[in-house]
């Protein structure tokens, strides 16, 4: 950083040319022509697209005008924004809170462990590395009706169920979303446990406070910032999960798992609405830059105060 | 604490993460035991665990009936260039981005980071109206291209943190020998970040290897992607469950060999570099 100050103070002295001081685009301008231009065109396309009304194989100057109507209504068909939204809801908050209890659990479980913690980890990595579309595959077996799932659960004297029904397939989704993502949280909060001060711990230990008292008290405060972290980097990944959803169940039986990402596809691929899917599209975007936002927000505090 | 961990809590501990552990790795180990054993019996109940005779069946029958060596090179060169390209554009801007820009610095990363967040499938479509217009349909390159978009934040980000490591004493003392930026980013930089750089790299390329939603929407048959050959097995007669098993071992041993290689980096890198691993 110095070096650069006194860079650009020694080239305003002498007569340097102008890029000198504007070194940085030389570096930068190539990955922000890429990035930007790139996604700009296709983003400018979904707004424009998003104020017709525009069919499937028409092109766009055949369609009508609509001004903000598909945003108003936001429903075509069977495919409406705030089924989705909700099922998104419902996916993404069930599947976070287990994700969150279990990998905290495991987590301060592995901390307590003395050996082999390196091959737990390693096996905890293997499920985040599996290509979601197979996960997907694999899992529509297990959750089958002679599946591995009901198998297991027969070992417990747990009669048959049907995983794949409307009322639980959402269940079944989040159990997918689990088995998946929570090592995810298992390995950064391990991660983020031994990192933690040990002064504190063991100065309420010393005042007669018990392991769980610790925790509950010094550990999880200090914690709460990873917490968040993980979380809302979790939930942006579900709003944008599709091909775990799909590989399953293409939103189905019916919409029963039509979550946000599920509804954009059927609305431009088998509603052959444009307009309307590039507005879902659209608002799908602001939600995820939304949550970005706070994300980012969050991110700039917890810098300012390490 | 250590002193009051009685040996059956250690015990009862132990037992309980391998219960988790177990959860977690059974499904996989079902996985790839399955894609041994006769086509017929990966789907049968109760489902076998260890009592098979294991068989190479599945395998033949995938790269007999499927192109799936075509498949697999196809995954690879898309996912190879892919990260190329980020790679070299990414490494410059986040190194540009650490040393010479000091007011705005924050505010640059985020705007790289919003268009990474950008969700893939309300952009597939708009990505293939240009495709079609510019006539890359069918093509590796629209792949690449649309890999690159998303994943040159995403490395950018990454590195960023590598770059803060270099003592900036180090970079200082090459330019006062007159050395000029890009060979110090070259010659100094680079082989001082190389460990985390290389994990970067892997963990770009394991994210476009898996890659489905716009590896579907964006290839045709010849230029179909790994993951997205699961719709094969999806028949009239229903799903060919060992075939298919054996096709996503194949997709993801290899993956799963590499990860667990880089395992010490996999924290920060999936954090963004928020958390230090």
């Amino acid at each position: 950083m110095n070096k650069t100050k006194v860079y650009s103070e020694n080239s305003k002295r002498g007569f340097a040319p102008f890029f000198e001081n504007k070194e940085y685009l030389f570096y930068i301008g190539p990955a922000f022509i890429v990035t930007f231009i790139l996604m700009f065109l296709p983003l400018c396309q979904i707004i424009i697209g998003s104020l017709h009304k525009w069919e499937f194989g028409k092109p766009l100057f055949e369609s009508s005008f609509v001004g903000l109507k598909n945003y108003l209504e936001l429903n075509y068909g069977y495919v409406s924004f705030g089924k989705s939204l909700k099922l998104t809801a419902i996916y993404g908050f069930g599947s976070l809170i287990i994700e969150l209890c279990l990998g905290l659990l495991v987590a301060v479980l592995l901390t307590n462990l003395r050996r082999a913690r390196g091959l737990f980890s390693a096996i905890f990595i293997i499920p985040i590395v599996i290509m979601p579309a197979m996960v997907g595959l694999t899992w529509k077996m297990y959750l089958s009706y002679d599946g591995l799932v009901n198998w297991v659960l027969s070992l417990f004297f747990i009669p048959k169920v049907n995983w794949m029904g409307s009322d639980l397939a959402l269940v079944s989704l989040i159990l997918v979303d689990v088995w998946q993502w929570t090592p995810f949280f298992i390995l950064i909060l391990f991660a983020g446990l031994q990192t933690l001060p040990k002064d504190p711990v063991d100065a309420i230990r010393v005042d007669g406070a018990n392991a769980f008292q610790a925790f509950y008290y010094i550990k999880l405060p200090l914690l709460t910032p990873l917490i968040i972290i993980v979380c809302i980097l979790r939930i942006m990944e579900i709003i944008r999960n599709f091909d775990i959803v799909f590989a399953i169940y293409q939103g189905g039986p019916g919409s029963a798992t039509e979550t946000l990402p599920i509804a954009v596809w059927r609305m431009f691929m088998s509603q052959r609405q444009v307009g309307m899917g590039s507005a879902f599209s659209f608002i799908l975007i602001i939600l995820s830059f939304f949550i970005a936002l706070v994300f980012i927000n969050f991110l700039k505090k917890t810098r300012v105060t390490h | 604490m250590r002193y009051e961990l009685i040996n059956w809590k250690a015990i009862f501990i132990f037992l309980l993460i391998i219960t988790f552990a177990l959860f977690f790795f059974f499904p996989f180990y079902f996985m790839v035991s399955s894609s041994f054993k006769q086509p017929l019996d990966s789907s049968i109940y109760p489902p076998l665990i260890v009592d098979f005779k294991p068989t190479l069946k599945n395998y033949f029958t995938i790269f007999k009936k499927y192109p799936m060596v075509t498949y697999f090179f196809n995954s690879f060169i898309v996912a190879f260039f892919a990260t190329l390209i980020s790679m070299v554009l990414a490494i410059p801007a986040s190194y540009g981005m650490e040393r010479l820009i000091s007011k705005n610095r924050e505010r640059v990363a985020y705007m790289f980071l919003t268009m990474q967040l950008i969700p893939p499938i309300s952009m597939v479509f708009a990505l293939f109206w240009f495709a079609s217009w510019l006539g890359l349909l069918g093509t590796y390159w629209l792949l690449v291209i649309g890999y690159t978009l998303w994943n040159v934040p995403y490395a950018i980000w990454l590195t960023r943190g590598f770059f803060n490591t270099v003592p900036i004493e180090l970079e200082e003392a090459a330019f006062v020998d007159g050395a000029t930026r890009l060979w110090v980013l070259r010659k100094i930089v680079i082989p001082l970040t190389k460990p985390g750089i290389i994990a970067a790299t892997i963990f770009i390329f394991i994210g476009a290897w898996n890659e489905f939603t716009l590896a579907f929407f964006l290839t045709d048959t010849s230029t179909r992607t790994y993951p997205t050959t699961l719709g094969l097995f999806v028949t009239h007669q229903g799903i060919l469950w060992g075939p298919m098993f054996a096709t996503a071992t194949l997709g993801v041993i290899p993956i799963v060999f590499i990860a667990l290689l880089i395992r010490k980096h996999f924290v920060s890198a999936l954090t963004l570099g928020a958390v230090k691993g």
